[in-house]
């Protein structure tokens, strides 16, 4: 049942890299938009390394949603839909994600499948195409996700064909291109990587029109515009174009780019895997440009709404049954396991990479302090962490390795301190049962309560250690020992 | 704490797995380096710095844990349970040195201060080294245990002496299965297989 008037309504994407909010007054075949946000998580970070959503991402998001849910209400939104795509469907732990999400927010989030995100992204990218001349009979549109990428083939608007194709820029830079910049060696492995993947992509006829989608295309226009002068009303990217982001994306650091041209560090770091995936594909399928698309997902997510009401999934999902009968249209293509073998250094840098993460990952439990597991957890992690350092230390920069290990080793120490006292408090509570004599009951009471007043004092000096504890600082530092060993060894 | 051995013959361009066997042989020559110790229960400081390196044998397997995976995984379990007979003999040591060192403290009238100083830490250190802010928690003449504590505290540290004893020979009797079945032997024909 399509909606009879205008209606102010609000679509929340939880994607595998960002979540975006759109606000806009729909009807079924066009929006007006009123309000937009987004905000860089990476919940695919953590998911990548253990297969959960680590409660540090998880406080993030939830956090990130209150603020979109109020800019919705302040445009009197009504509802407010809410989906989550790749990397919480891949979560072991999404049931529990999302409930935490309902009783802090109050908002349902609907996981979606593939097939449907691939459905709601083309109706997001293409709606405004139908007021649009000389737009061509078939046309593709290509969705870059942090955990997947969607592409789908389209005749006169209507979806043929689509495939997910199970990586995502996160997922590329993840494995590969951890150096900040990352190294030739480095690049040419995700190259050969991306090459032989997508060889695996059969398409008779590939559309003379790509439409891409997603953070990772939008910023790599963004930063065409402000490095290269692009009109901002101009929305093509070439071959060139790509080619001239790809060079000033690997030449220099991070945080040059980010402060050159007003990007997020995580962004840029996200874009060097963008701009090789987008010019893989352009290169498979011999086109010289792509057309850029502000719109997807969330976009669609409204106009499904406007169109089918309460049905809008369920509508979405039997559009995408209905294709795959007519055609026999559906893939998916997973990862395949790279015949390159991974070098020591390679496989140091992702190793170490990860075990930053995981220890991470512990960081907000430990500082609520409501289960002494976590200060365990966080020490094990931080354990393992170091076990990786002494093994690779020799891909390692001996200045920067100094600085990093010394970070490392000092968050260790405080968790060690912690953790033995915590270990200790509980033996005795253990021996209470044991010793059942007056004394000895006493005496183990009165250790109990010497060792909690310490424990006290070391959950401060944690706690004060945890909150001036930089993450990216420390990432930032680990690329530069990576990069500056590798250039070392004459390979940057 | 002993630091872990500099590995210098690591090619990074070489392979993992090639990498992985150097760094796995390192790692157990650090921990049979320690060999010497385990039959002196009294070697605290020595026993402690051998459950360190099985430590970083064990976490050095699971790091490249894809290496031979089903003996890998095999020899690894033999590393975790030496490394926690070593931490729970451990463990006492700790509780014991803190006992007697509240103790003795307390029975010579000790201060706070006195407790802080070079000698003392000197003689805690030969076996184990505390915070100094755990000594001040524990050596606070304000809160100094009762004599019913103290009873209590006496008997604790013979309770926990005996139960030392018991760690120490499961310890010793399962380092010693392992000398007898040729373990170094085993980890190391499985690397160059």
């Amino acid at each position: 049942m399509q909606m009879q008037h205008t209606h102010v309504c609000a679509a929340i994407d939880i994607g595998s890299n960002t979540i975006r909010v759109v606000v806009a007054r729909c009807k079924p075949t066009d929006l007006d938009i009123l309000a937009t946000d987004e905000a860089m998580v990476r919940i695919s970070e953590s998911v990548n390394i253990d297969g959960k959503i680590s409660p540090e991402k998880r406080d993030q998001t939830i956090a990130i949603l209150h603020k979109f849910k109020a800019l919705a209400e302040e445009y009197n939104a009504h509802p407010i839909l809410a989906v989550a795509t790749e990397a919480i469907r891949r979560a072991t732990n999404k049931d529990e994600f999302l409930a935490s999400i309902r009783d802090q927010t109050g908002l349902v989030v609907h996981i979606i499948e593939g097939d449907a995100e691939a459905m709601l992204t083309f109706y997001g990218a293409t709606y405004e195409l139908a007021n649009e001349s000389g737009v061509p009979t078939r046309i593709a549109v290509m969705d870059l996700g942090g955990g997947s990428m969607e592409l789908i083939l389209a005749k006169n608007l209507r979806v043929t064909w689509h495939t997910t194709i199970a990586i995502g820029s996160g997922w590329i830079h993840d494995r590969y291109l951890l150096t900040d910049p990352p190294t030739a060696e480095d690049v040419a492995t995700a190259q050969a990587f991306l090459k032989t993947y997508i060889q695996g992509l059969h398409i008779k006829r590939f559309p003379p029109l790509l439409i891409a989608t997603g953070g990772s295309a939008n910023s790599l226009l963004l930063l065409a515009q402000r490095a290269f002068g692009l009109p901002t009303e101009h929305k093509v990217l070439t071959r060139d174009d790509l080619i001239r982001c790809e060079g000033l994306l690997y030449a220099l650091p991070t945080k040059d780019i980010a402060q050159r041209y007003q990007l997020e560090p995580k962004r840029v770091r996200i874009l060097r895997a963008g701009v090789l995936i987008i010019c893989a594909l352009l290169e498979r399928f011999k086109l010289n440009e792509l057309r850029i698309s502000p719109q997807g997902i969330r976009e669609g997510v409204l106009l499904a709404y406007a169109h089918s009401g309460e049905r809008w999934l369920q509508a979405a999902q039997q559009s995408t049954m209905d294709v795959a009968v007519a055609h026999d249209s559906k893939t998916t293509i997973e990862p395949v396991v790279t015949d390159i073998p991974e070098t020591f250094a390679q496989a140091g840098q992702r190793t170490i990479w990860e075990r930053v993460q995981k220890m991470h990952n512990w960081h907000d439990e430990v500082l609520k302090n409501e289960d002494i597991e976590a200060v365990h957890k966080m020490r094990v992690a931080s354990r393992r962490l170091r076990a990786a350092l002494d093994a690779y230390k020799p891909i390692c920069n001996p200045k920067a390795f100094k600085k990093v290990y010394r970070s490392v080793k000092k968050t260790a120490d405080v968790l060690g301190e912690a953790r033995d006292t915590d270990v200790m408090i509980a033996n005795l509570q253990a021996r209470l049962t044991n010793m059942p004599e007056e004394e000895a009951q006493a005496g183990i009471r009165w250790l109990q309560d010497r060792l909690s007043s310490y424990r006290q004092q070391q959950q401060k000096i944690l706690e004060s250690h945890l909150q001036n504890f930089d993450e990216d600082a420390l990432k930032q530092q680990l690329a530069d020992c990576f990069t500056e060993e590798r250039k070392h060894h004459g390979k940057g | 704490m002993a630091k872990a051995k500099p590995i210098p013959q690591l090619d990074i361009h070489a392979s993992n797995y090639k990498n992985a066997c150097i760094i796995i042989k390192t790692r157990l020559e650090e921990m049979y380096s320690w060999d010497a110790c385990v039959n002196d229960s009294n070697h605290v400081q020595d026993l402690h710095n051998l459950r360190i390196a099985a430590k970083r044998l064990r976490y050095t397997l699971e790091l490249f844990e894809t290496t031979h995976l089903e003996e890998n995984a095999s020899l690894r379990k033999e590393v975790e349970q030496i490394q926690e007979e070593l931490g729970a003999l451990h463990d006492s040591d700790v509780m014991i040195a803190l006992l007697q060192l509240s103790l003795s403290s307390q029975d010579s009238e000790m201060s706070n201060e006195d407790a802080q100083s070079p000698t003392l830490q000197e003689l805690t250190r030969e076996k184990i080294a505390f915070h100094p802010a755990l000594l001040s928690c524990i050596l606070d003449p304000a809160v100094a245990p009762s004599a019913q504590e103290r009873q209590g505290l006496n008997l604790l540290v013979t309770y926990l002496q005996r139960e030392r004893e018991e760690q120490y020979t499961a310890f010793h009797d399962h380092w010693s299965r392992l000398k007898e079945q040729d373990f170094q032997g085993q980890v190391l024909r499985m690397l160059d297989t």
